[in-house]
């Protein structure tokens, strides 16, 4: 009795058991099947919100290396998501900029990428393209007019971050003379012009800092060395330099060099973070450098393109931002992912 | 006859020039003037003006503008024009600044420098010479043609010096004796220049061209090829130019191209005397010019005026210097060419 008992309970156990192992692989299967199906579905929503679309690429000029870096990202990320990629290449030339807009906006690309040579110039088509369907996004230089999604740095952030630093060095604390030497771009580049104030407000704070010199190299490193040479002589007590591109600033900082003052003299640019720039910090010529990553920015105009488009947001309702963190370069970190090396134009 | 007119009183003796000036001023004279004027003025009012260094620092911030100036002065006494002179100067060097840093051995890329400036020197000369199109419109192309293709060849915004090429470097960085080099290359140029338009016969034929082409060829003035290479020699000195500003910044940037550096040459030029009706003027004329924007330079520096307002002083001294020369040049039917 005990033993037939005892036999059927294994028998039991053994084909529970059995069904078990039978059916385990079978559940686990079918919640595998559950997974696997969820990301299928989000990357085929993916795929359909993004594949065979197009993003057309408008800088000022693919030479320089902030926008070449810009534009080398956007293509390798279009490619990879089964994205068009077009760009047009004006050159500085602002009417073969309006133009080249003006083409791609005619186009019906579904995402436009502009960096606005001046506040005003192409908004008119920047509306335009915006009624017709076209998703805007705009890149470091706004305009007057907020499009879709803009990506950039904060101009009045760097320039206060900036100042900032010039204050902790050269301020009342420091007992160092106060001193500050400001290069600017452009008198008229909204980039420079929004540095320039947040400086400004920044130093009215401290006492201990005056700005001896605060002129505009239009983003020449010749010209910011004529400029600096002259400065350095007529304020050997020098405390800061500070210019509002790595290339342009360089030449500031060869003419303190020159004139002996490289280790008492500090020497900030902000910039895109090229590897000429952190070439600059590594030779000693840059104290620090404030890297507004153009790598990255790249990588966020993807993301606000795709942003755009999954979320199905029609073009013209809604004012993204999509700001870059400032970030400071010195000799510590100025190596591998922090410096890009400058993309071949092609 | 014309040619001797043209000197600038070089030949006169001091005392006769001191009557030349009280009774009629040349330009250069005035400018002359001026400049020590200035320098008298901001030696007492700003301080830290008339030390050796600023002196020395003056004189180099002008030495590239210098340089391409005494180009363009050449070019405009012969009655021509260069638009293309700052678009050769980034040409010649970025194309084989960029083939270094592939691996190409330093003399061979200062000779394709030369190679590059030359050519297109030569071919800027060939077209208005033998094709006889204006030089204002076949620079103005020049420049875009050359942009262009040397963009198309060495695609960057800036291109770098490699590091290890003293040679290269030491035009623009080194000192001699304490001066910077810059300095001394501008002047030895310009001593080159002065001596080549005074004293060799084709440097006065340059003046009899610039100062009636026709009487110039019924002398006997091989016209065609003095054109050709009095913009060969403009490209040359537009080469020099860039070796001093790859020594001085360590890189050549394409953008220069693109901006109003041109316009800074010719206002020298004028400024200084060398009449764009073409004939009028000497080195000295560059070198005054040249002087006169760079004391205003360094002195709106050490009072850090603001660019808008050096912009306004810097296109009134072009205007005025441009109401001088007509007030001393009135035009006239046998001269009045160039543009009429």
């Amino acid at each position: 009795m005990l033993t037939r008992q005892i036999l059927a309970r294994t028998a039991a156990v053994l084909s529970a058991a059995a069904m078990l192992c039978l059916c385990g692989p079978v559940v686990a299967q079918a919640q595998d099947e559950g997974g696997t199906k969820a990301a299928r579905e989000l990357r085929a929503e993916y795929d359909t919100a993004v594949k065979g679309k197009t993003i057309g690429y408008v800088p000022i000029t693919l030479a320089a290396p902030i926008s070449a870096e810009w534009g080398r990202m956007l293509e390798m990320e279009a490619a990879w998501r089964g994205m068009k990629y077009v760009v047009r290449d004006p050159n500085f030339d602002s009417a073969a900029q309006l133009q080249a807009v003006t083409a791609l906006v005619n186009d019906k690309v579904d995402v436009l990428i502009v960096q606005n040579p001046s506040v005003t110039l192409l908004v008119k088509e920047l509306k335009r393209a915006e009624a017709q369907g076209t998703h805007v996004i705009q890149i470091n230089m706004a305009s007057n007019y907020k499009s879709d999604a803009f990506v950039g740095a904060d101009w009045h952030e760097v320039g206060r971050v900036l100042a900032d630093e010039v204050v902790k060095q050269c301020g009342t604390a420091s007992g160092k003379s106060g001193k500050v030497q400001i290069i600017q771009g452009e008198l008229t580049a909204a980039a420079s012009v929004d540095q320039v104030g947040a400086m400004l407000d920044v130093f009215s704070k401290d006492k201990n800092i005056k700005v001896v010199s605060n002129q505009a190299a239009n983003w020449d490193a010749n010209t910011a060395l004529n400029i600096t040479a002259t400065v350095i002589q007529q304020n050997p007590d020098l405390c800061a330099s500070v210019g509002f591109w790595g290339i342009m600033e360089s030449g500031a900082a060869q003419a303190i060099r020159n004139a002996g003052k490289i280790d008492q003299v500090k020497v900030y640019a902000s910039g895109e973070g090229s590897q000429l720039d952190c070439d600059q910090i590594n030779q000693g010529n840059f104290t620090k450098f404030l890297n507004y990553k153009s790598t990255e920015q790249g990588h966020d105009l993807v993301q606000a393109a795709v942003g755009l488009l999954e979320g199905g947001v029609k073009p013209g309702t809604k004012q993204l931002a999509y700001f870059t963190i400032p970030e400071w370069v010195d000799k510590s970190n100025a190596s591998g992912a922090n410096c890009f090396a400058i993309p071949k134009a092609k | 006859m014309a040619l001797d007119a043209s000197a600038g009183g070089e030949s006169k003796s001091v005392g006769s020039m001191l009557v030349q000036l009280l009774k009629k001023p040349s330009q250069e004279q005035i400018v002359l003037l001026l400049v020590l004027a200035l320098l008298v003025i901001f030696s007492i009012s700003l301080p830290g003006f008339s030390t050796l260094t600023n002196l020395l620092n003056l004189v180099r911030s002008i030495s590239i503008l210098g340089i391409l100036g005494l180009g363009m002065g050449l070019i405009v006494i012969s009655r021509g024009i260069d638009l293309s002179m700052v678009s050769i100067m980034a040409a010649a060097w970025s194309i084989p600044l960029n083939q270094m840093e592939a691996g190409l051995p330093i003399g061979w890329a200062i000779l394709l420098s030369v190679f590059i400036a030359v050519l297109i020197g030569a071919i800027n000369g060939i077209v208005i010479a033998f094709v006889e199109a204006p030089p204002l419109f076949v620079t103005l192309a020049a420049s875009f043609v050359i942009y262009g293709v040397a963009f198309w060849i060495a695609p960057a915004w800036v291109v770098y010096a490699p590091k290890n090429a003293p040679v290269l470097l030491y035009p623009g960085q080194g000192l001699l004796f304490g001066i910077p080099m810059p300095i001394i290359v501008f002047l030895v140029a310009a001593t080159v220049m002065h001596l080549f338009l005074s004293r060799t016969s084709v440097g006065r034929f340059v003046y009899g061209q610039g100062d009636n082409p026709e009487a110039a060829r019924l002398a006997g003035i091989p016209l065609r090829p003095l054109i050709v290479l009095e913009y060969a020699i403009v490209a040359v000195l537009a080469w020099l130019a860039g070796l001093v500003w790859i020594g001085t910044t360590g890189s050549m940037q394409m953008s220069i191209t693109q901006g109003t550096m041109v316009f800074d040459v010719i206002l020298v030029v004028v400024l200084g005397g060398i009449s764009l009706i073409g004939g009028r003027g000497s080195v000295l004329s560059v070198v005054v010019g040249c002087m006169l924007i760079g004391t205003l330079l360094n002195a709106f520096t050490i009072m850090d005026v603001n660019s808008e307002v050096q912009n306004i002083i810097r296109g009134m001294v072009l205007l005025a210097a441009i109401l001088l020369d007509n007030w001393l040049h009135p035009r006239d039917e046998e001269t009045a060419r160039q543009g009429d």
